[in-house]
């Protein structure tokens, strides 16, 4: 029997503060001339304050534990999968890895544990992984966790942006958020992910890159957001194909997609490029909740699920299909049959 | 399970150029030199890993294994074959992490050849004078074992969290640019020695060995010191751990896969022998894997 790998459990921690965009634009030393906030579709986004990125991780990671039937203690590993390492006020941390601060943050002292760094693809780089370690044998059940504290890189961007198409402003579409996937192998072959494939084409890495500025203090993401874009554009729909044919599915026969929440334009322009690559016909509906919550780089996906498990439209058995560009550029496709995690979701959180 | 081999390894060792190499540089030419002497091409390579703490310009997206793989070529575009590259951050651990990561997904059917990299490098103009790792590079190429006497045994890796803040290595973001900052407390090398013996023995139990049974051990090279120190706390014979503090400092990352080309460079190892790697990192994390020859 072909053991899937499931989720068996999520977490989501999304701090209370909200920045509106025109908030964001208002403060910029150099005001963009363009309306920001119609190209992107995103009208807010939470950020944290007092909070670390560690920290957004760990409340994650805490979430996808309480409905979890596995303790602390049972994790054979965690994986960290974070872009932003900001633990203290203009500071990036190197060592020790965030995964000893998240391991030691939520007690489970048997997990094997590192950092997985891999821009917006993360929490797939870390899915596809433990797939690996859960098919062998060598863990029965592990965590994927991401916090993501985005907002000291907003900030530069606010007081470092000069052009209307400055290479930071997609920056400003960044937003702060944790979440945290418990996977386990399914005892039901149906259930779990069907297919995941990862492939870098690291011929296009300069299209997106974060590092410290070289104008001041703080870090920068620089964007050339058009570039990536077209470079993502000619090539995800094929590796979108092959991973629905491989996962034995039809176009029809998926429910829900669920692309990395880069802009609400963003997302359409996927779908526009698959729709002409599948020859005008695309039936797959896309889910996106970037309006609210911006840019959540690595979570995004997860983002989503929570919010559309969490409102009755993703439901049992339903089969969803997450497609991934990130910087690198990484392409990620990824099948998945939900089992009742739905419905467990919406009764933990007392929404059922 | 089918074992798993090292079926190349390349090195760049730290130099006594005047002007800096950088990390790019020195993982390139370890990359190149691996995939040199091996019999897999750059295109067969699916899965590369960058582990490698400090790099050029502090870089934090994308993957600096994806600049690696750029520059070495390895199926650099969406054409053909395909090649995942990621960065695997597990301190001066990073290396072993790797090689488990790549064996388990070589074992898992995922992947047949996968590769991991690593090189150390301060890119900041007036160093922190805490910083003491020479630039270096390290590559390794691995694939499935053709016997199955040879190969990877086990890998244990534990993490003794009382000790974390011991050692950390942070970018400040106070002055453009960035600067590297490396913050070690006293007793530091005393906590190692505290925590290599419960992995050593975890191995040395799943491997059913003992400790006479090992012919050479390659610690993480922290100083001359600390391998007398660590020969004394494991009763094991000092000449044989390898020891290149005579030639380097330690390096980081790269360090135990340096002490395996210098043994290797030394003397032909012949098939048999059983050597130990045996990492330390910030955490405290302590890896060991056996390898038989």
């Amino acid at each position: 029997m072909d053991i899937k790998t499931k989720i068996e459990s999520l977490g989501i921690y999304l701090p209370d503060k909200i920045i509106t965009t025109e908030d964001l634009i208002s403060r910029c030393a150099h005001r963009p001339r363009i309306d920001f906030q119609r190209i992107t579709g995103i009208l807010e986004r939470r950020v944290a304050e007092n909070e670390y990125a560690v920290d957004l991780a760990i409340k994650a990671a805490q979430n996808a534990l309480s409905m979890s039937r596995y303790n602390a203690e049972d994790l054979d590993m965690i994986i960290c999968t974070s872009i932003s390492k900001y633990n203290r006020d203009n500071e990036v941390d190197f060592e020790p890895s965030a995964s000893v601060m998240i391991r030691n943050g939520i007690g489970a002292g048997n997990a094997l544990n590192f950092d997985v760094v891999n821009a917006c693809a993360g929490m797939f780089n870390g899915i596809h992984i433990m797939k690996s370690f859960l098919k062998t044998g060598l863990i029965k059940c592990g965590m994927v966790v991401s916090g993501e504290h985005n907002l000291p890189l907003v900030e530069t961007s606010v007081k470092e942006i000069r052009r209307s198409l400055d290479k930071q402003l997609a920056t400003l579409t960044l937003g702060d958020c944790g979440a945290a996937i418990i996977l386990d192998g399914s005892t039901d072959e149906k259930y779990g992910f069907h297919y995941l494939e990862m492939v870098t084409g690291a011929k296009h890495n300069h299209y997106c890159y974060s590092k410290p500025s070289h104008r001041g203090p703080g870090g920068v993401l620089m964007t050339k957001a058009r570039g990536l874009q077209r470079k993502g554009a000619e090539h995800f729909p094929r590796y979108l194909k092959k991973a629905v044919d491989k996962s034995g599915w039809t176009m029809d026969e998926i429910d829900f997609g669920i692309a990395h929440q880069v802009s609400v334009g963003g997302v359409k322009k996927g779908i526009k490029v698959t729709k002409e690559f599948l020859n005008g016909v695309m039936p797959v509906k896309f889910l996106y909740n970037v309006e609210k919550f911006g840019n959540t780089t690595t979570t995004s996906h997860f983002l989503v699920l929570h919010e559309f498990m969490l409102n009755g439209q993703i439901k049992n058995d339903h089969k969803i299909l997450f497609v991934s560009g990130a910087s690198g550029i990484v392409i990620t496709n990824a099948t998945y049959l939900l089992d009742d995690l739905p419905s467990r979701y919406q009764a933990h959180l007392g929404r059922s | 399970m089918q074992r798993c081999r090292l079926e190349s390894i390349g090195v760049s060792y730290p130099n006594k150029r005047h002007f800096k190499s950088g990390s790019l540089n020195h993982a390139v030419w370890a990359g190149r030199t691996c995939v040199e002497k091996s019999k897999h091409l750059a295109r067969d390579i699916q899965l590369l890993i960058n582990t490698g703490i400090h790099r050029d310009d502090h870089y934090a997206e994308p993957a600096f294994a994806a600049f690696i793989q750029k520059k070495l070529g390895i199926n650099a575009e969406f054409q053909g074959r395909k090649t995942l590259s990621f960065d695997l951050q597990n301190s001066g651990c990073g290396m072993l992490s790797a090689a488990y990561v790549i064996t388990t997904m070589i074992q898992s059917g995922s992947v047949q050849v996968g590769m991991a990299i690593s090189s150390e490098a301060n890119s900041d103009k007036k160093p922190d004078p805490n910083y003491t790792y020479p630039e270096s590079g390290a590559a390794i190429i691995v694939d499935v074992s053709p016997t199955s006497s040879e190969g990877f045994g086990g890998f244990v890796f534990k993490t003794f969290e009382k000790y974390r803040d011991l050692y950390s290595s942070v970018v400040s973001l106070l002055e453009k640019r960035g600067r590297l900052l490396v913050r070690k407390k006293q007793g530091l090398e005393e906590a190692y020695l505290q925590c290599v013996e419960p992995v050593l023995s975890e191995l040395l139990q799943h491997e059913n060995l003992e400790l006479a049974d090992i012919d050479y051990l390659i610690p993480s090279q922290i100083s001359d010191g600390f391998l007398k120190n660590l020969a004394d706390k494991i009763s094991f014979p000092l000449d044989k751990i390898v020891n290149t503090t005579h030639l380097f400092a330690d390096t980081l990352t790269t360090s135990v896969f340096l002490g395996l080309q210098y043994l290797m460079d030394q003397e032909p190892i012949a098939p048999g022998k059983k050597v130990v790697l045996l990492t330390f990192g910030a955490g405290i994390t302590v890896g060991a894997t056996i390898y038989y020859f």
